[in-house]
């Protein structure tokens, strides 16, 4: 869970950069709502490779992997367990 | 004193909720009407009556007026008819030349057949490097097209091709990269997103069948509103053209105030309008080129919707953008988006990973240096087959000029630390919003039709504004 706080803070901060305050939801869609512009989804790409090690060119990029909260911490899970594999 | 304040507070959050054309799509009235036969029925009404002022022609107006009303009643087959209607209307409007008819089905073919083989053999070369595999090609077919004797056989009928492709190509470029996308297979969405019915330019509108699929409307409910939204930009497309009108008519009728292209044309021939004028001219334009591209974004978008996809506008709010990345985000967003998924993002995950600047400066130069001149290189095809190759190469020296500088600008503008925003709005939002739109302005001057002058021109042109002669 502690991988899940790291990223919704991450998130939180880039909304504030923007002076976004909205309420902001797990499930809500960051990228694909137009909420976050695509130089915050290569933060978020750089925040994943540095925090988590992951590797999009490895995995396949889409932007539905990292639109919201749920959804990064889910290719997070999804590919660690790949890793443990 | 307190009951004052309370006035101005009350005053100032009626002023931020004012809308020219009110939220309708929130009222739960009207999204219940537009539920019901008859709110439907008024619904197409008034958008077949406003959409008429962009499609004049009858029989396209009633095509495609006949496609959204299907889609409206019968939902449930929206993708069918979505994925016939672009096939119907290339066999209407194309019936009379074979030739032309059968090489647009076979493009149409050879991209859903592109398309299967990078689903099909994912772990392949070309299912790996797809897009890549495309353009290569492209530009491959264009160099043969170039060794082709004109008056041989083969020169018309590659050309044709060439041309053929160079319109579909972004769009078999989405479908074939949609195997990253969940559930990839739905090959009746890929047709739907070759040239749909709602418009495009070269770019396509919003973006391919992956994307449609995310936004499509799942329930009556969604769609009424969807719709709604779609009659509202609708209507604010044809309030800026109407605005477009009397503008035109004001600075370039009444005031007199020339064309960028007229502006160049006279300082390449020596007698320099005013200096005044040149950059009322400029400034003019940068304003233009935001109304036009505005007014052709929500025609196409308003469609878009009104077939029950929830697309973004492709401009929205261009002028309060503080940041020059910012500008080119809100000023034409498909086209960003395009050059973001086929040149940035593979630049950016497979070089230069242990360099942070190093990786996006060269991320953002392969997107919005060598990206956007490929694009527009290969676009406008027809200067390659009039001109031959290395007169149209030699001719792009401005355009490219332009890409590099834009590149070099919106590198260091990503790699400037982003903090929290200065307070207030005249550092916060005004001072930079006027350096970006002053930066754009000055780019302006090398987008030109003309591309007989050469980059030196365009540069004194430039110089001129700042009393420089050379």
């Amino acid at each position: 869970m502690k991988g899940k706080a790291e990223i919704r803070e991450f998130v939180q901060g880039l909304l504030t950069n923007y002076g976004d305050d909205e309420p902001l939801a797990n499930g809500d869609s960051l990228l694909l709502s137009g909420r976050l512009q695509s130089i915050d989804a290569v933060e978020i790409i750089m925040f994943l490779e540095q925090t988590f090690g992951i590797d999009f060119a490895q995995i396949g990029f889409d932007k539905e992997l990292i639109d919201s909260v749920d959804a990064i911490d889910a290719t997070v899970q999804t590919t660690m367990n790949c890793k443990k594999e | 004193m307190a009951a004052q304040t309370k006035s101005h507070e009350s005053m100032s959050s009626r002023l931020a909720e004012f809308r020219l054309i009110p939220r309708i799509e929130t009222d739960p009235w009207t999204v219940s009407f537009a539920q019901t036969t008859l709110g439907k029925a008024a619904m197409l009404a008034a958008f077949g009556g406003g959409i008429l002022v962009f499609i004049r022609d009858p029989l396209s107006w009633l095509a495609f007026v006949l496609g959204v009303t299907l889609i409206t009643f019968l939902p449930a087959r929206r993708r069918l008819i979505l994925a016939v209607a672009p096939i119907l209307l290339v066999v209407l409007q194309t019936f009379q030349k074979p030739l032309l008819l059968g090489l647009n089905l076979a493009v149409i073919a050879f991209g859903i057949f592109l398309y299967w083989c990078a689903i099909r053999w994912p772990k392949s070369l070309f299912g790996q490097r797809p897009v890549a595999f495309l353009l290569g090609g492209f530009s491959a077919l264009i160099l043969l097209a170039c060794a082709t004797a004109p008056y041989s056989l083969a020169y018309p009928i590659l050309w044709d091709l060439v041309g053929l492709m160079a319109s579909y190509l972004w769009f078999i470029a989405y479908a074939v990269s949609d195997r990253n996308s969940q559930p990839a297979r739905d090959l009746t969405m890929e047709l739907a997103s070759f040239h749909p019915v709602w418009g495009s330019s070269n770019t396509p509108f919003p973006k391919g069948a992956a994307y449609l699929r995310r936004i499509e409307a799942q329930n009556p409910e969604q769609q009424a509103i969807v719709q709604l939204k779609g009659l509202k930009l609708l209507l604010w497309a044809i309030l800026l053209a109407v605005f477009q009108v009397f503008w035109n008519q004001f600075f370039h009728g009444y005031l007199r105030i020339p064309l960028p292209d007229q502006a160049l044309a006279m300082s390449v021939r020596g007698t320099p309008a005013s200096w005044h004028l040149c950059w009322e001219c400029q400034i003019l334009a940068f304003f233009e080129s935001i109304l036009t591209l505005s007014i052709f974004g929500h025609r196409i978008i308003a469609s878009c919707r009104m077939a029950g996809y929830n697309a973004l506008r492709n401009t929205y709010r261009p002028l309060s953008a503080t940041t020059l990345i910012e500008f080119f985000n809100r000023f034409y967003y498909y086209f960003k988006e395009l050059l973001v998924d086929f040149y940035f993002y593979p630049a950016f995950f497979r070089y230069w990973k242990k360099h942070r600047r190093l990786r996006m400066a060269f991320a953002t130069f392969a997107a919005a240096g060598f990206g956007n001149a490929f694009y527009h290189f290969t676009r406008d095809w027809q200067i390659i087959r009039d001109d031959g190759l290395w007169t149209a190469i030699r001719n792009y020296q401005t355009f490219l000029f332009y890409c590099i500088v834009l590149a070099a600008a919106l590198s260091l503008s990503q790699m400037r630390r982003r903090g929290p925003m200065p307070v207030g709005f005249v550092r916060g939002h005004f001072l930079p919003a006027l350096g970006v739109g002053i930066f754009y302005c000055l780019l302006n001057v090398f987008v030109t039709n003309e591309r007989g002058y050469s980059l030196a021109e365009h540069l004194r042109y430039l110089a001129s504004l700042f009393f420089i002669k050379f």
